[in-house]
């Protein structure tokens, strides 16, 4: 396998991001309205129950934006399988395997170039207590959003139709965030159903929300041991990464995307 | 009238063709309730919300209303791209016959999908009064049509499908967060003191607070909400300026495609 090759086609997709000028600007303001509308408001109606709610959604927020725009590789794929660029790039000089490898990785790592921006707001306003539990969050954070884009990789070659790719992500977006820490503690998730609260457990947002409340100082304790909560991540960055690139493959041949 | 029943037959045909679409709508909506609102039930302030599921069961109806209400836009925006548009304009119908027949449909598929949701909140709350359901069917009615024609606007302004879901999702965020659907007027107040007072002005008029809180003032039995004619009244002002200006985008822009 050519690493520069490989570097060619994530270099494609950053390069294919950045020419959506419009959509980053639009999620931007999507990600300040979160902050700034319903943080605020929030914290107002809950302020006897979490101490400073603000501080933990502005952190579960930035969780919710990393996986959204991680996701949004699989409209690409769509949106090339629509246009005929799928053909295109089947006659380029490189591997199959090249190519579905790096839009895997080239999904994650734009979606951590976009947040970057958006992450040093974040960190302004929630602070650092510990650089150490930071490094580790964040790198916890590396490993969730090449998961998310596997697993987006993964469901938009699994289906035909971008209309049902749009629904299902939908779908799975409203269970994967309700049912995390993202936006309320396990607590009273617990109080409310204690159901909820077990599959929150194995959610890899509530793992990565976690982790990032714990890096920045929000949460001083977790519920699990950090370690626990890098290696689930890294188990479904794994088995995503490695589905991806299995499904993407195999569906590439044949003119199966059709 | 005959050219705009056909248009409303096509689309509401459409829309029992996206099965999966209306299941995948019926399952956000179903998670917001008994999900995300169960679990803030638990957090909010009693001194705030008393039951803040009862509170949200009537924004729920909007949120679902709003969300079924848009997808004319997304049919509308996919018609744009694979250019059916052509076909639709070589119909027998006036331009106009055809853009009102979308946004009715719009608006029209919206009550349809968001009744179940509505007769929800008659069972979990209490029924109204034969006039209180008239009158929040009508509220419903032209906040759909409103909606209809912000979703068809977007649509015929976006050239690519993550711009309209982008835009979608903006638009969402805006109208909602900024409004009284998933919390009470009086808390977010709070913006005003951060400096955002002009968004406490838009959300007292966003027509999304005046249909949720329509309905909480007949379904909730609260101080909080009480009925004004006004509500109706800015409902149907956004209803009548939305439905126009997707009249005419739809029909000017879609001539220039």
């Amino acid at each position: 396998m050519g690493l520069r090759k490989l570097w060619l086609v994530i270099e494609r997709d950053l390069r294919m991001f950045i020419q959506y000028k419009f959509l980053l600007i639009m999620r931007g303001i999507w990600f300040v309205s979160q902050i700034a509308l319903f943080g605020l408001i929030v914290n107002k109606m809950v302020q006897e129950a979490v101490a400073d709610y603000f501080q933990y959604y502005v952190a579960g927020v930035t969780i919710i934006t990393l996986y959204s725009t991680a996701m949004f590789i699989g409209y690409d794929i769509f949106e090339e399988a629509e246009h005929g660029v799928f053909e295109y790039l089947l006659t380029l000089p490189v591997s199959r395997r090249e190519l579905v490898l790096g839009r895997s990785i080239g999904g994650g790592l734009r979606s951590f170039i976009y947040v970057g921006p958006l992450l040093v707001i974040v960190l302004f306003i929630l602070g650092v207590s510990n650089p150490l539990y930071l490094l580790v969050a964040l790198s916890a954070m590396f490993l969730f959003a090449f998961g998310v884009s596997g697993m987006s990789i993964t469901l938009a070659v699994a289906m035909k139709s971008g209309d049902k790719y749009d629904i299902l992500i939908g779908v799975l977006d409203a269970l994967i965030v309700r049912l995390s820490t993202t936006m309320y503690p396990t607590l009273y998730m617990q109080k409310a159903i204690p159901a909820y609260a077990a599959v929150a457990e194995f959610n890899p947002l509530t793992y990565a929300a976690d982790l990032f409340r714990w890096g920045t100082g929000v949460e001083g304790a977790l519920q699990f041991s950090p370690l626990v909560g890098v290696l689930g991540l890294f188990i479904f960055f794994f088995a995503f990464t490695f589905v991806g690139v299995v499904f993407y493959e195999r569906r590439l041949e044949g003119g199966n995307w059709q | 009238m005959k050219a705009i029943l056909h248009v409303l037959e096509y689309d509401f045909r459409n829309f029992f063709r996206y099965r999966w679409f209306i299941a995948g709508l019926i399952a956000m909506n179903l998670t917001d309730l008994f999900i995300s609102a169960v679990v803030f039930t638990q957090m909010a302030s009693a001194s705030i919300v008393a039951n803040y599921f009862q509170f949200f069961a009537p924004g729920l109806a909007v949120v679902g209303l709003f969300a079924s209400a848009f997808m004319i836009g997304r049919e509308i925006n996919m018609e744009v791209r694979r250019e059916i548009h052509h076909y639709m304009l070589s119909l027998p119908m006036t331009r106009t016959e055809l853009a009102v027949g979308r946004v009715l449909a719009g608006g029209l598929r919206g009550m349809l999908y968001m009744t179940p949701l509505l007769i929800t909140n008659f069972i979990v709350l209490r029924f109204p009064t034969l006039p209180q359901l008239l009158l929040i069917l009508l509220t419903l009615l032209l906040l759909a049509i409103g909606i209809s024609g912000v979703s068809i606007s977007i649509a015929v302004s976006t050239t690519s499908f993550e711009k309209f879901v982008t835009a979608r999702g903006v638009v969402y965020y805006m109208l909602f967060f900024c409004s009284s659907v998933f919390y009470p007027l009086s808390v977010i107040q709070v913006l005003a003191a951060k400096g955002l007072g002009p968004l406490v002005t838009f959300a007292q008029v966003n027509p999304l607070t005046n249909g949720s809180d329509l309905i909480r003032s007949f379904l909730l039995d609260s101080p909080d909400y009480i009925f004004s004619p006004l509500m109706l009244l800015n409902v149907a002002i956004f209803s009548v300026v939305f439905a126009l200006l997707a009249t005419f985008a739809y029909a000017k822009i879609l001539q220039r495609h």
